[in-house]
């Protein structure tokens, strides 16, 4: 690990707890993310995987222990500040605009990037207009990498859901993140589709983007990840690189199961 | 097929125009015109509500409240003062703003049954406010005498001198609204009724949206209000109750969710249908509430979605063929 210790840390867990009344969801959980890495986080059900993902998004709030994104704490910020810092998310179910097209659904993903105001807007319709068509073709670029252009201009619903994950990504790139969340992107997609949505990822992560995934699919997790943190009952039993973590038997047991003991 | 569906807006934009203009010419009765002009008012007023109620989602069950302080800011200002209408224009666009602050800011913790009781006990408090503090604001007995508007000493004494001026008002509003409806304002809105979490993760302040929100239907409920008051000449407390809350709300959801022509078409049919309903006399209210009913059943997109049905029925049936 000596040539890794360079690398910048991108992300800072530690030492985050978060009980619900008496139950301990996470506990004393560190975890250390560096930059240009696919970092996974998996584990058996109910052990705090979501969890650790909604108190670094901001959707909960930490019981103890701190989050550092490039050395500047942020836990229990709002949502919409973090977000605005770079780190962008999506949903274990998903969480799309309804009554919107798809590309409505990138739209409001890139709000927060546009400058206007309100009072601006009402007495500047040219600048408005230049936003609008701004934020359209960045949108249209998007779903064109993510090969979805077609479907642009179909409702949401309407669209098999798959492709409403692929959305759900879009919409969280419209945000320009440098460090992105997936909880549980492969859940619910057919082998094919799993394929595909694993190629996006790659492309995205290629581009400069972190990858931060919690994810159930073995081949998905020890194919495209670096680094896999392994907890159980929210408290961390393993961590490495997924040949280390393949082999130790700890996650074994509690994890893996007997079809990866050698 | 394009340019010729563009030609046929054209049309019938400029055919709508035309009526607007010379319909006080079409219509004699002056009670007639009275009630267009209350139409005016109201879209303007429903406008307002649709920014909050209908884009964002945030049941607001106290635009009475909104609108009566709208008007008693005109009417008391104009008369205790004596300074021009175009001032209490100015001062309802100023109450708009505090008022959308103070409502916005509760709907911050609060949300759907709950919101809805908030506001209607803040309309409650407005009215029994203007009701008993009767050194200032006239009680039960109101305010009389509130002056007309004039334009260079060009007085609109008549309604339908005023009914140019609400026209016009109507129609600047209207497009500001169909301008932030259809942009990513209007967007914002519609993300926070879809899925406040997902619009929050996607780094939209959503407090301060629901302000903005709260804000622009505040503002335009005041103007309706301010304008309501040179409308009559007369205000009373007992206008602003609940009931006109809920047809505001009526308006907006017989009309279309989320549509400015939805908006005043909504607010046309509930001022004038019960008044044409009148010849029925006893039974007038008991048919209009069947009407309404059969309405809410039949077009729960609102009058603005029937169109869109038409056409899609007809293309249906040519496919068909």
């Amino acid at each position: 690990m000596k040539g890794v210790a360079n690398v910048e840390t991108v992300l800072k867990i530690d030492h985050l707890t978060k009980k619900f009344s008496g139950l301990v969801a996470v506990n004393d959980l560190s975890i250390e993310m560096r930059k240009h890495t696919i970092h996974a986080l998996i584990g058996p059900n109910g052990s705090g995987k979501s969890t650790t993902v909604n108190l670094v998004t901001g959707f909960l709030k930490t019981s103890e222990g701190t989050v550092k994104y490039h050395g500047e704490e942020i836990q229990d910020r709002p949502i919409h500040e973090i977000s605005r810092k770079g780190i962008s998310r999506t949903f274990q179910n998903l969480k799309l605009f309804k009554s919107m097209t798809v590309l409505e659904n990138l739209m409001v993903g890139g709000h927060s990037k546009t400058e206007q105001g309100i009072l601006n807007f009402l007495v500047n319709p040219v600048k408005a207009r230049q936003e609008e068509k701004m934020l359209k073709e960045k949108a249209e670029d998007i779903l064109n990498t993510l090969g979805m252009y077609e479907l642009r201009n179909e409702n949401i619903g309407n669209i098999a859901y798959g492709r409403q994950k692929v959305t759900e990504l879009g919409r969280a790139l419209m945000c320009d993140p440098k460090l992105l969340f997936l909880d549980e992107p492969a859940a619910g997609l057919n082998p094919t589709e799993r394929v595909e949505f694993v190629s996006i990822l790659l492309k995205v992560f290629e581009s400069g983007i972190d990858l931060f995934l919690i994810e159930h699919n073995m081949d998905v997790v020890m194919n495209i990840s670096n680094m896999i943190t392994v907890i159980n009952f929210g408290t961390k039993i393993a961590e490495g690189t997924p040949k280390e973590v393949q082999n130790d038997t700890q996650v074994i047991s509690a994890y893996l199961g007997d079809k990866y003991r050698k | 097929m394009k340019e010729n569906k563009k030609y046929l807006k054209i049309f019938l934009y400029t055919l709508l125009a035309i009526v607007l203009l010379i319909l006080p010419e079409i219509i004699s009765n002056s009670y007639y015109q009275l009630l267009i002009n209350q139409t005016l008012i109201n879209a303007i007023v429903v406008m307002g509500l649709n920014y909050i109620t209908g884009m964002t989602g945030q049941m607001n069950m106290g635009t009475g409240g909104i609108y009566a302080l709208g008007a008693y800011g005109m009417a008391l200002l104009t008369t205790k003062t004596g300074l021009s209408p175009w001032l209490g224009l100015l001062l309802a666009i100023v109450l708009g703003l505090l008022i959308g602050r103070g409502l916005g800011y509760p709907s911050l913790r609060i949300s759907g049954i709950y919101l809805a009781l908030t506001t209607i006990a803040f309309a409650e408090v407005v009215r029994l406010l203007l009701t008993n503090w009767s050194d200032f604001t006239g009680g039960a007995i109101g305010v009389q005498g509130i002056p007309k508007f004039s334009i260079f000493g060009y007085t609109l004494d008549t309604d339908q001198k005023y009914y140019y001026m609400l026209l016009v008002l109507t129609a600047i509003l209207a497009i500001t609204a169909k301008r932030i409806i259809s942009s990513k304002w209007g967007r914002v809105f519609q993300s926070i009724k879809d899925n406040p979490d997902a619009a929050e993760a996607c780094g939209v302040n959503i407090a301060q949206i629901k302000i903005l929100a709260f804000t622009l239907a505040a503002v335009y409920g005041c103007i309706g209000g301010a304008l309501y008051s040179c409308l009559m000449g007369y205000i009373s407390s007992n206008t602003f109750n609940q009931d006109l809350s809920i047809n505001y709300l009526i308006m907006m959801m017989l009309g279309g969710i989320g549509s400015v022509a939805g908006n005043i078409l909504g607010a046309g049919l509930v001022t004038i249908l019960p008044e044409m309903l009148k010849v029925l006399e006893n039974y007038y209210w008991l048919i209009f509430s069947i009407i309404m009913l059969i309405f809410a059943i039949f077009m729960p997109y609102g009058l603005v979605s029937v169109p869109g049905k038409i056409m899609r029925y007809y293309k249906s049936k040519k496919k068909r063929w």
